[in-house]
């Protein structure tokens, strides 16, 4: 799962949020790192769509044009816990290497 | 006019570049975010943004990017775009395969040259790849260069998209350091061609490897590493034969070698194409866009002899115009297979629905 991706879902964790919506979480949740365009946006979104992991939830008015809330799938929700784990279990390693004493880096 | 369609219709101007089902399906949605990231909910302003506003550069270059990894579809793309995507994707691998032949051959000159220079890389003089004189950079990264290609080549197949694209990109700037050092010292022999080369072989496939992205299957593995040297024992093997028995006149240069390899590749291909078989309008597509590549070598290379840059023997325009009719002949033949990917229905894929 890409990066991008990861933090997709992850914006949809916690209820359905429509195209800018997930754009503005997206940039909270990753501290400004990550900072979604549009086209990069939904293209992430077709492809989560197409693989099942996120579905429509509704549609609203909203200015005279309609917005369209995402939300995750039960599918969706069992990859973001697994890909959440993994990265979890990753940053565990790290932290343990980092740990234990090591040759001094240089300079 | 009012001022809200006017940077709405401007939004709907740039998603144009997408492809219909994809518009269908998102570019309401799309409009409304773009929308969204401008409004800041003061109707004064909101007005004035809606009116003299324009889509900003970096939101136009992710529609950009969106649509040519749409128009170049990998897995679950609709099968029009799909074809298309894979026939690029061939044609990337056919012409860096052009390089990497070429690399095989300064590998070749550097092992088999009597008394090797310098740290092994260069081969020694004189060699049927010598760099152009004055040159400012050592002759080895010019070789290298070539060396690399090959790595590019290999890299692609094996699936490491963003490794082969960085190398690429590299190299075709290496490439046009050294052209354009030609250019202004004079060195160049062939400007046109050369020039042409560079479009057609550096730029061109650098630009294309979009179509190798994240959706993109990985290519048969065998088969195309397999090509490499066939491909060098068909080109390097029958010149030098030639030479040794006095037959130099006889080999074409490199537009008119491609253009008869293209050409005996479409007629190897036409009985496949013209029975109607379902599934060979990817290889149609990728042999007619090898064709169009290597025609716009051909001609911009006559330019070369007709203004007596190189050899100036009226002869060779002659072989060139012929050279230039059969691979015409031999691709007008698989055209219709390859215009059949054109024509075939996108598949309808899944649209979200309220669940």
């Amino acid at each position: 799962m890409t990066g991008q991706a990861f933090f997709v879902l992850t914006a949809l964790a916690d209820g359905p949020r429509h195209g800018y919506g997930i754009v503005g979480e997206v940039a909270e949740l990753s501290q400004g790192r990550v900072k979604l365009k549009i086209g990069s946006l939904y293209g992430v979104l077709d492809r989560l769509a197409g693989a099942g992991l996120i579905e429509l939830d509704r549609e609203e008015a909203h200015d005279g044009r309609l917005r369209r809330y995402y939300r995750l799938t039960r599918d969706g929700r069992g990859a973001l816990s697994q890909e959440a784990e993994l990265r979890a279990a990753t940053a565990r390693v790290v932290r343990t290497r980092l740990a234990q004493p090591g040759p001094q880096a240089a300079g | 006019m009012s001022g809200e369609l006017l940077l709405e219709r401007r939004y709907r101007r740039a998603l144009r570049l997408l492809p219909g089902y994809y518009r269908e399906r998102w570019e309401d949605d799309m409009v409304a975010a773009f929308l969204d990231s401008w409004l800041t909910g003061d109707p004064d302003t909101d007005e004035c943004v809606l009116e003299f506003c324009k889509p900003a550069l970096q939101e136009v270059a992710s529609v950009v990017l969106l649509a040519a990894r749409l128009y170049l579809g990998g897995a679950g793309a609709p099968r029009r775009y799909f074809a298309w995507g894979q026939a690029v994707r061939f044609t990337v691998l056919a012409l860096l395969m052009v390089h990497a032949v070429r690399g095989l051959d300064g590998l070749r000159l550097v092992f088999l040259a009597k008394g090797l220079r310098a740290v092994g890389i260069v081969p020694a003089p004189p060699a049927a790849m010598a760099p152009m004189p004055g040159i400012v950079w050592p002759a080895g990264v010019w070789y290298l260069a070539g060396y690399v290609w090959i790595v590019i080549f290999v890299a692609l197949i094996l699936g490491h998209y963003r490794a082969a694209k960085v190398l690429a990109l590299m190299v075709a700037v290496l490439d046009l350091v050294w052209l354009a050092q030609g250019q202004f010292t004079g060195a160049l022999l062939s400007p046109y061609g050369s020039w042409a080369f560079w479009i057609l072989h550096d730029l061109v496939p650098v630009l294309a490897m979009a179509a190798f992205h994240r959706d993109a299957p990985l290519v048969a593995r065998w088969p195309w590493l397999l090509a490499l040297p066939a491909s060098y024992l068909l080109v390097a093997v029958p010149a030098p034969a030639a030479t040794a028995t006095g037959h130099q006149s006889w080999v074409p240069d490199l537009p008119g070698l491609s253009c008869i390899l293209v050409a005996f590749l479409c007629l190897a291909h036409a009985p496949k194409a013209l029975s109607g078989r379902a599934g060979t309008d990817v290889w149609s597509m990728t042999l007619v866009l090898l064709a169009i590549v290597t025609m716009a070598y051909r001609i911009v290379s006559l330019c070369d002899y007709l203004q007596g840059h190189y050899l100036q023997d009226p002869h060779l325009i002659t072989v060139g115009l012929a050279e230039l009719l059969i691979l015409i002949a031999a691709t007008a033949l698989i055209i219709p297979d390859a215009a059949c990917a054109q024509t075939a229905m996108p598949v309808p894929s899944a649209q979200p629905q309220p669940g």
